[in-house]
C-alpha cells in the first residue's frame, strides 16, 4: 500500500487550470498549499464532511469545470448520505477522490470504528454508477480521465497506508486568504 | 391569485438566486414545488441539511447564489458547518427555514423545536426575521439575500405555513 503524498503528487499532476479542487480538512488540505496545483483550490480547515457537497454546489453551478472532492474516509463516515445526494443530482463533472487509511489524521491519528466499510459497494448501493478503486498512483491519471468522460459523478477509491510519523506541515493559509483566491 | 409559496420564489428569484438546496418538511416541500416551477432556480434534493449549506456555499464561490430551504430541525444540525464553513470562511448562505412548532402550528410534536429556535438562532448571532405575509413578502427575501451576500454570512428568513397560502 502506497503512503499519501505519492498520490497527491499523482493528483497535482493530472489537474489542470480548467479543474476545481475542494479539499476536505486535513493532511491533504495542509500540503496543497506546499505544492504546485494548476488548479484553482479551495481548502477546508474545519468543517467535516463538507468538501463533497460544497464541491457540488460548485459543480451544478459551473458544468463546464471538472470538479474534484478530495475527502477521507472519517469525513465520508460521519455523512455517506452524501454519496445519494450526489448520485441524484446527477452531475457529470464531478469526481469524488476518497482517501481511505481507516485513521481521523486531522485529530491525532485515532483509528476509525473497526467496521470493515466497502466503499465501493457503499458508493454503488447509493446509486453512483462510475466506482473505480485506484490501488497505485500511476493508476490515478487514467483513473481520473475516465471519470472524466463517465456520464454522473464518479468516485475513485484510494486506499492508502497510514504513516503515523509523516511530517505534514500545518495549515499555513488562513480562510480568508483560500476564498479570495479562490477564482473560477 | 399569486400564493405565498410563488410570491417567496418571485423574491428568489428577483435577487439572483440560481440553486435552491433542500431537505424538505410538509411547509417547504409546498415551497420546493414552486421552486420546480422557476425556469431560473435549480433545485438540488439532499439527504441532510449540512449538506444544503454546503451546495449552496458551492454556488456562491462559483459565481451563482445559493439558498438553503430546510425545516428548522434541519437548521438545528447546522451548528458545525455555519461555524466551519459560512462564519469561518465569510461566505454568504441565505436560509428559508420553516418555523415549526411556533403558536401558528398544530402539531403537537413540533413544539419543543419551535421553542428553542429563535433562542439558538441568537446564541449562534444568527441574523435572522419572521416572514410578514402582511408585508411585501418577496421584497423581504430579496432583502435577506442581499443582506447574506454583502456581510459574506448567514441570514435566516424564518416562515410558517400560512406564509405560503
Amino acid at each position: 500500500m502506497t503512503g499519501r503524498k505519492p498520490f497527491l503528487d499523482a493528483l497535482a499532476a493530472h489537474l489542470g487550470p480548467e479543474d476545481v479542487l475542494v479539499s476536505c480538512l486535513g493532511a491533504n488540505a495542509r500540503w496543497l498549499p506546499h505544492m504546485k496545483v494548476a488548479a484553482p483550490v479551495f481548502a477546508l480547515c474545519d468543517s467535516m464532511s463538507a468538501a463533497v457537497p460544497l464541491a457540488l454546489g460548485i459543480a451544478l453551478t459551473r458544468p463546464e469545470r471538472h470538479v474534484v472532492a478530495l475527502e477521507g474516509d472519517g469525513s465520508l463516515l460521519m455523512s455517506p448520505n452524501v454519496l445519494a445526494t450526489a448520485a441524484a443530482a446527477g452531475a457529470p463533472n464531478l469526481t469524488i477522490v476518497l482517501w481511505v487509511n481507516g485513521h481521523y489524521e486531522s485529530s491525532g491519528g485515532q483509528a476509525l470504528p473497526a467496521a470493515p466499510v466497502d466503499w465501493p459497494a457503499l458508493a454503488r448501493a447509493a446509486g453512483l454508477r462510475h466506482v473505480e478503486t485506484v490501488a497505485e498512483p500511476a493508476g490515478l491519471g487514467p483513473a481520473l480521465a475516465a471519470a472524466r468522460r463517465a456520464p454522473g459523478p464518479a468516485l475513485l477509491v484510494l486506499p492508502i497506508a497510514f504513516d503515523p510519523l509523516e511530517a505534514i506541515p500545518p495549515y499555513s493559509e488562513r480562510p480568508a486568504e483560500i476564498r479570495t483566491r479562490f477564482k473560477l | 391569485m399569486t400564493t405565498g409559496a410563488e410570491t417567496i420564489v418571485a423574491g428568489l428569484e428577483a435577487a439572483g438566486v440560481t440553486l435552491a438546496a433542500s431537505v424538505p418538511d410538509t411547509w417547504i416541500g409546498r415551497l420546493m414545488a414552486a421552486v420546480r416551477g422557476s425556469g431560473r432556480i435549480r433545485a438540488v434534493d439532499v439527504a441532510r441539511e449540512e449538506e444544503a449549506v454546503a451546495v449552496a456555499c458551492g454556488a456562491n464561490l462559483a459565481g451563482g447564489r445559493g439558498a438553503v430551504l430546510i425545516q428548522n430541525a434541519g437548521l438545528l444540525n447546522c451548528g458545525a458547518v455555519l461555524a466551519g464553513l459560512v462564519e469561518l470562511y465569510g461566505l454568504p448562505c441565505f436560509f428559508i427555514v420553516s418555523l415549526r412548532g411556533d403558536y401558528r402550528d398544530p402539531v403537537y410534536y413540533h413544539a419543543p423545536k419551535g421553542r428553542v429556535t429563535e433562542a439558538t438562532l441568537q446564541a449562534w448571532r444568527l441574523p435572522y426575521a419572521l416572514a410578514d405575509r402582511t408585508g411585501d413578502l418577496a421584497a423581504q427575501v430579496r432583502r435577506g439575500v442581499e443582506f447574506a451576500a454583502e456581510s459574506r454570512g448567514p441570514f435566516v428568513l424564518l416562515i410558517s405555513g400560512e406564509d405560503l397560502a
